[in-house]
Order: C-alpha cells, then sequence, then structure tokens
C-alpha cells in the first residue's frame, strides 16, 4: 500500500525537483538517471526494492534515449519518483505495470514540459536583446537564473502531479491479479524493447556491433552456468 | 575561490538556460562572466565586445564546453579579432557536439548505467548507485577542468590540442565498451524480472519485446518506445475488457 503521508510527500517533492533539474540544467550529475532517482526515491518512501524495481525497468526505457544535439526525449526522472510513489508497499509483480503506465505518462508530459521550458528561455531572451547586445553581464546572469528558476518549478510541477496521480490511482484503481500481472509482463517486455532498440540502434554495423553480441552471448552462457 | 574555478563552477550550470535560439549560447556566457573579468580594466570596449561574443548562439556537449570557454577567453585577451573568435566558436560547436556525444551519451553513460544495472540486479543495491555516481561524477569533473585548463593553454589551437589529447582514444574504446556492456546486461536484466513468473509469461514478455523491437524499428520515429509501451498496455486493457 503506498503512504502518501506528509513525511514522505514532502521529501518525494523535493527529490523529484531535484531531479528535474538536473537533467538539462543544474548539475547534470545524472541523479536524474531512473536507477538513481528511483532507489533514492524507494529509500525515501520506505521501501528500497521497489525502488530497485521501478528504476531498472525505467532505466531499460532511458537506454533507447540519445540526448545528443536538440533531440526531443522523455524526462523519466520525476516520472520515475512518480512511479516508485506508487509502486512502494505493493508486491512488485502486481503493482510494476501499472506504476509504469503512471511513470510513462509523466515522462511524456516532462518532455512536452521541457520545450515549454525552452520556450520560455527563448522569449526572455528576446525581450532582454538589447541588453544582450550592449554587452550588459547583469542581463546574462539574469536570464540564467531565471531559466534555472523556470525549470525548478518544472521539476516541481511535475513531480506534485506524479504523485497526486499516483495517490488518486491508488485510491481508485483495482486491478484483479491476472490484469495486474499481465501489465507487468507487458511493462517488463516493452521496457526489455526500448533497451534492446537503443542498443541496436547505437551498435550501428561496426565493431560496437560485435562487442554488443559478443555482451549478449557472455549473458546467455552466465545464464546456463548458474 | 579564484576566476577560473568561479568559471568551472558555472559550467556545470552551462545548459541553464538552453533554449533553441542561442542553445548554450546564454550560459556560455554565464560561464564566461569571472573569467572576461580582469579584461574590464585592461580595455573596457573590448570586453563589452567580449562578453557579448560570449553569449551568442553556441551549442556543443555540455561536458566539453570547457575547451570552447577556455579558447576562446584566451583569444580574447591576445587581442584576436572578434572575426576570428566567432568563427572558432562556430568551429567548435559540431566536433565537441560530437566527441562528447560519442564519448559520454553513447559510450561512458550506457556503459556505466549497463554495470550497475549489473550490480543492482545481482544485489549491490543503493551502493550499485553509489558508485556509479562517484565513477561518471569523478570522470566528468576531471574532463571538465582538463577540459577549461587545455583550452585557456592552447586558445586559437585549441583543435590541434584536441587531435592530440587522450579524447579521441577515449572515444574508439568507450563504445565497444558500451556495447558489451550493454549486451550482458539486458539478457540478465531480463532474467532476473521474469524467472519468478513461470514459462508461459516468461515467452509473453518476450513476445512483447520481439514485437516491440521489430515495430519501433519498423515505424522509426514515429512510433517511440514509450507510445509502444502505453499502446500495449491500452491494448491489454481493452483485451480484458472483452473478457480475452
Amino acid at each position: 500500500m503506498s503512504n502518501f503521508s506528509p513525511h514522505v510527500v514532502i521529501p518525494l517533492l523535493l527529490w523529484g525537483t531535484v531531479v528535474g533539474l538536473d537533467l538539462v540544467s543544474v548539475p547534470q550529475a545524472l541523479i536524474s538517471r531512473p536507477i538513481v532517482a528511483g532507489v533514492v526515491a524507494g529509500l525515501l518512501a520506505g521501501d528500497v526494492q521497489a525502488g530497485i524495481r521501478i528504476g531498472v525497468l525505467f532505466e531499460l526505457f532511458a537506454l533507447d534515449v540519445l540526448p545528443a544535439g536538440a533531440v526531443r526525449y522523455p524526462d523519466y526522472g520525476p516520472a520515475t519518483v512518480g512511479a516508485v510513489a506508487l509502486g512502494v508497499g505493493t508486491p512488485w509483480e502486481l503493482g510494476l505495470g501499472i506504476s509504469a503506465a503512471l511513470g510513462l505518462v509523466l515522462a511524456v508530459l516532462g518532455g512536452w514540459s521541457l520545450q515549454v521550458v525552452r520556450r520560455a528561455n527563448a522569449r526572455a531572451i528576446q525581450r532582454r536583446s538589447a541588453a544582450l547586445s550592449a554587452g550588459e553581464s547583469s542581463a546574462i546572469r539574469r536570464l540564467q537564473y531565471g531559466g534555472i528558476l523556470r525549470d525548478t518549478a518544472r521539476g516541481f510541477i511535475l513531480t506534485l502531479a506524479g504523485l497526486v496521480l499516483a495517490s488518486t490511482i491508488a485510491d481508485s484503481v483495482r486491478l484483479d491479479r491476472q490484469t495486474a500481472v499481465a501489465f507487468t509482463l507487458v511493462a517488463i517486455g516493452s521496457a526489455l524493447a526500448a533497451a534492446a532498440s537503443g542498443a541496436f540502434r547505437n551498435s550501428g554495423r561496426g565493431t560496437r556491433l560485435k562487442w554488443l553480441i559478443a555482451g549478449v552471448a557472455t549473458a546467455i552462457v552466465w545464464s546456463v552456468l548458474t | 575561490m579564484n576566476r577560473r574555478w568561479q568559471a568551472l563552477a558555472r559550467l556545470f550550470a552551462v545548459q541553464g538556460t538552453w533554449n533553441y535560439e542561442r542553445m548554450l549560447g546564454v550560459g556560455m556566457g554565464y560561464a564566461a562572466e569571472p573569467l572576461l573579468e580582469d579584461l574590464k580594466a585592461v580595455d573596457p570596449v573590448r570586453h563589452g565586445e567580449a562578453v557579448v561574443r560570449s553569449a551568442e548562439f553556441f551549442n556543443c556537449h555540455p561536458n566539453l564546453a570547457g575547451l570552447a570557454l577556455g579558447a576562446t577567453t584566451r583569444a580574447e585577451y591576445e587581442g584576436v579579432p572578434g572575426v576570428q573568435i566567432a568563427r572558432l566558436r562556430t568551429a567548435l560547436c559540431s566536433p565537441l557536439g560530437s566527441m562528447g556525444d560519442q564519448l559520454f551519451w553513447a559510450g561512458l553513460v550506457p556503459g556505466l548505467v549497463a554495470i550497475t544495472l549489473l550490480g543492482l540486479v545481482l544485489g549491490a543495491g543503493p551502493w550499485a548507485v553509489l558508485g556509479f555516481l562517484l565513477v561518471y561524477n569523478a570522470i566528468r569533473i576531471g574532463t571538465a577542468v582538463w577540459s577549461l585548463r587545455t583550452g585557456m593553454a592552447a586558445g586559437m589551437r585549441v583543435g590541434n590540442a584536441i587531435g592530440s589529447s587522450w579524447l579521441p582514444r577515449a572515444i574508439e574504446w568507450a563504445g565497444p565498451l558500451a556495447g558489451f556492456t550493454v549486451g550482458l546486461a539486458v539478457p540478465v536484466v531480463a532474467n532476473w524480472y521474469l524467472a519468478g513468473f513461470g514459462w508461459s509469461a516468461a515467452i509473453g514478455a518476450a513476445g512483447v519485446a520481439v514485437a516491440g523491437i521489430a515495430l519501433i524499428r519498423w515505424f522509426g520515429p514515429g512510433l517511440t518506445s514509450v507510445r509502444f509501451a502505453l499502446l500495449a498496455m491500452v491494448l491489454l486493457l481493452l483485451f480484458r475488457r472483452l473478457g480475452l
């Protein structure tokens, strides 16, 4: 059963905000990776195993993302925090699928919110274009702090939305055991498809593909021997 | 804190004002501010021009932005014509973006993530995540320090400095490392998730995975992995409603 008491929700809200800020703005220390966001959210919510299971699942999805240049991508950080809030205290076989569904919706919303922030940053720059052309350092500073503030607000709102949705789903959605397990299996299968697609796409046809195949072969030998 | 360290600290927020017009431009201007401070007393007109240039359009991998920042700052102090500095900035965008993406986003990050996944699956718990953060950030901070120092030392000759550095060699091994570790981790993680479900459930999940790989490849950018997952979940709910 998920716990939405203030002593759980407030740390999760703060954590989700920091995680959202880390993705692009600052400090890009990779605390926004789902394995980090999920494990810490699990620790904060008192169920580290749920954090690991959900974090690993979203990390498989995140392996499909290559955030090169100006490419658009989902934001899995606050999404993982919201998913963990929903999944804690539930046997993972039953809770993983519905948590993944919530997290994926939040990740899409997060990706969209990044575009909103980027457009707002562009408008702020246009408003201060005269000051920038005059070489005013104070204008650069204000733009920078404004951009970071907007991204902080984005992370906060996204995490808040995730926690509200998680609380609503925990209170109102009841899946029978068979459907819950099927949901979990679909989520796992989709995550594996995402990771494999990303791995093949990034490998191309050169040396890296050979190493990828060597890795898969090693994993198969390992699973046979153990 | 001296000005070089201030600039280094600000580089960690170089994407703070990311946008589709100037991309990293304003963040670079913010990071350049402490480095250009001494120019204000020597040549205030040049300082003003340098501040304007520092915040113009720029894009590259954030972890290598220090190379461009250091090189252009040194060029400003050496009195290199502004047109040449602007040309250097433009010329550095693509190579620094491409090298950083190959080294970090396509190499080091998936490689370290895969090792961390293996650690979590094998029971290392939060320690695996702590190790991931420590290793990645040690490499990343080391790269940022090296980038700024190399850029400041090389100035307009930064291209040669990059070409003869460790960077191209690191890119060569980062890709294979990522390929091997991801190839190893994904089946191990699959086994970790599916071991307790039994064969029929495992075959079902594998079927979803194979269908996903095929459809994502077939439809290209039109069907992302997230869209596929949400679509599969909606179809599942629909089938359950219909009693299938």
